[in-house]
C-alpha cells in the first residue's frame, strides 16, 4: 500500500471531509473500551447500562477519541500531525447503530511557523449527533515534502 | 415541603459548593503510567479502532519516516492515566478523587462526559515512560440538567515523558448528577 499525505497548499477552506460510516457492535464497544483500559461497567455489562435508563452499553469517550484520529488522519495521510481534538458530547451510541462521519476543512492558516488545518466534524448515529468536534492537523507543504 | 425544609436543603448545598470550590487550582499528586508505551497496547488500540495509520504499527514505514520509529496513536493519551482494575493504586487521594467522593455521597452518583479537548505536543514513543498529574479547573454551581441536578466537574490532566517534556493535555468537563432528580 502506498501511503500519502495532503499538503497543506491542496487543502481548500470549505472543502469537506468524504463520509465514513462505521457500524457498531456489541464487540466493538467492548475492544475499544478495553483497548482503552476503560473498565466501567456502562462499557460492557449490558444489565448494567439498562438499569441506569439505557437501551445497552454505550461507547465510550476514549473510542470516539480513536475514530476521531483515525477518521482525521485517514483523510490527511500518516504524515499529518494531529495537534488538538476537541469534542462535544450528545447522544449515546449503541450496539447496531451506524455511525456517519462528516467533516469541512473550516480554516487554514499558519501558527509559530506551522500549516495548520482546522477540521470542524459530526459523528451522527440514529439517536442524532453523537457528538460535534474539532481536530487540528499540522500538514507538510509542497517545499517541506 | 416547608419552606424551613426547603431553606436547609439550600443552606447544605451551598456547604457543598463551598467545599467542591476549596479543591479548585489544587494540583493533584504526579502519578506514573502502569506500562511503559509499548507496541502491544499501540496494536491493540489500532486493532479495535481499525486504525491502519502506518505510522503506529508498520517497523519498515515508520523507521524510514521523520519519527524514525513507530509512535503511539496520539489520541491513546487517556489511555496512559486509567486507573487499574486490580490492584488498587496506592496513590494519595487528589482534589479530583476528593471532588467525585464528596458528590457520590451527597447522592450525585452517576457521571457522563460533556465535553473534551485533548492537545498534542510530543508524540510518545515505545519505551517511553509518561507520568501525569491533574488539576480540576472549574466546578459549577448545582445545574438542573435533562438527566436530573449535577455538577459539571472539569478536570485537565497534563503528560509528560521520562525527559519531563510536556507529551499533552487532557481537559475532560463531566456532568455529575442525580438521576431523574
Amino acid at each position: 500500500m502506498v501511503w500519502k499525505t495532503l499538503c497543506w497548499e491542496d487543502v481548500k477552506e470549505g472543502q469537506e471531509l468524504p463520509l465514513v460510516t462505521r457500524d457498531i457492535t456489541t464487540t466493538t464497544v467492548i475492544s475499544c473500551a478495553i483497548a482503552s483500559l476503560d473498565f466501567i461497567l456502562l462499557h460492557h455489562d449490558r444489565e448494567y447500562a439498562q438499569q441506569a435508563g439505557l437501551k445497552d452499553i454505550i461507547v465510550n469517550t476514549p473510542t470516539i477519541y480513536g475514530f476521531a484520529g483515525k477518521y482525521l488522519t485517514d483523510w490527511a495521510g500518516p504524515e499529518a500531525e494531529l495537534k488538538e481534538i476537541s469534542l462535544r458530547l450528545m447522544m449515546p451510541c449503541f450496539p447496531g447503530d451506524t455511525m456517519k462521519m462528516t467533516g469541512k476543512a473550516t480554516r487554514k492558516y499558519i501558527d509559530t511557523g506551522q500549516h495548520l488545518v482546522d477540521i470542524e466534524f459530526t459523528f451522527a448515529v440514529p439517536l442524532g449527533q453523537n457528538c460535534t468536534g474539532k481536530g487540528t492537523l499540522a500538514l507538510p507543504t509542497k517545499e517541506s515534502s | 415541603m416547608t419552606p424551613q425544609r426547603r431553606y436547609c436543603k439550600v443552606d447544605m448545598n451551598q456547604t457543598l459548593y463551598e467545599e467542591l470550590k476549596a479543591l479548585v487550582g489544587v494540583e493533584g499528586p504526579r502519578l506514573e503510567a502502569l506500562d511503559e508505551v509499548c507496541q502491544p497496547m499501540i496494536r491493540h488500540w489500532c486493532e479495535a479502532m481499525q486504525d491502519a495509520n502506518p505510522l503506529y504499527t508498520d517497523q519498515e514505514y515508520a523507521r524510514s519516516s521523520k519519527y524514525g520509529s513507530t509512535i503511539a496513536p496520539p489520541t491513546m493519551l487517556l489511555s496512559w492515566s486509567m486507573e487499574p482494575l486490580w490492584p488498587p493504586r496506592k496513590a494519595p487521594s487528589g482534589s479530583l478523587d476528593q471532588a467525585i467522593d464528596r458528590l457520590d455521597k451527597a447522592g450525585f452518583n452517576q457521571v457522563i462526559i460533556a465535553g473534551s479537548t485533548q492537545k498534542y505536543f510530543k508524540p510518545l514513543f515505545p519505551g517511553d515512560r509518561v507520568t501525569f498529574t491533574y488539576r480540576v479547573d472549574d466546578i459549577s454551581p448545582e445545574r438542573q440538567t435533562a438527566l436530573g441536578k449535577g455538577y459539571f466537574v472539569t478536570t485537565t490532566f497534563t503528560y509528560s515523558n521520562q525527559k519531563g517534556e510536556l507529551v499533552g493535555t487532557q481537559t475532560l468537563t463531566m456532568l455529575k448528577y442525580h438521576a431523574g432528580s
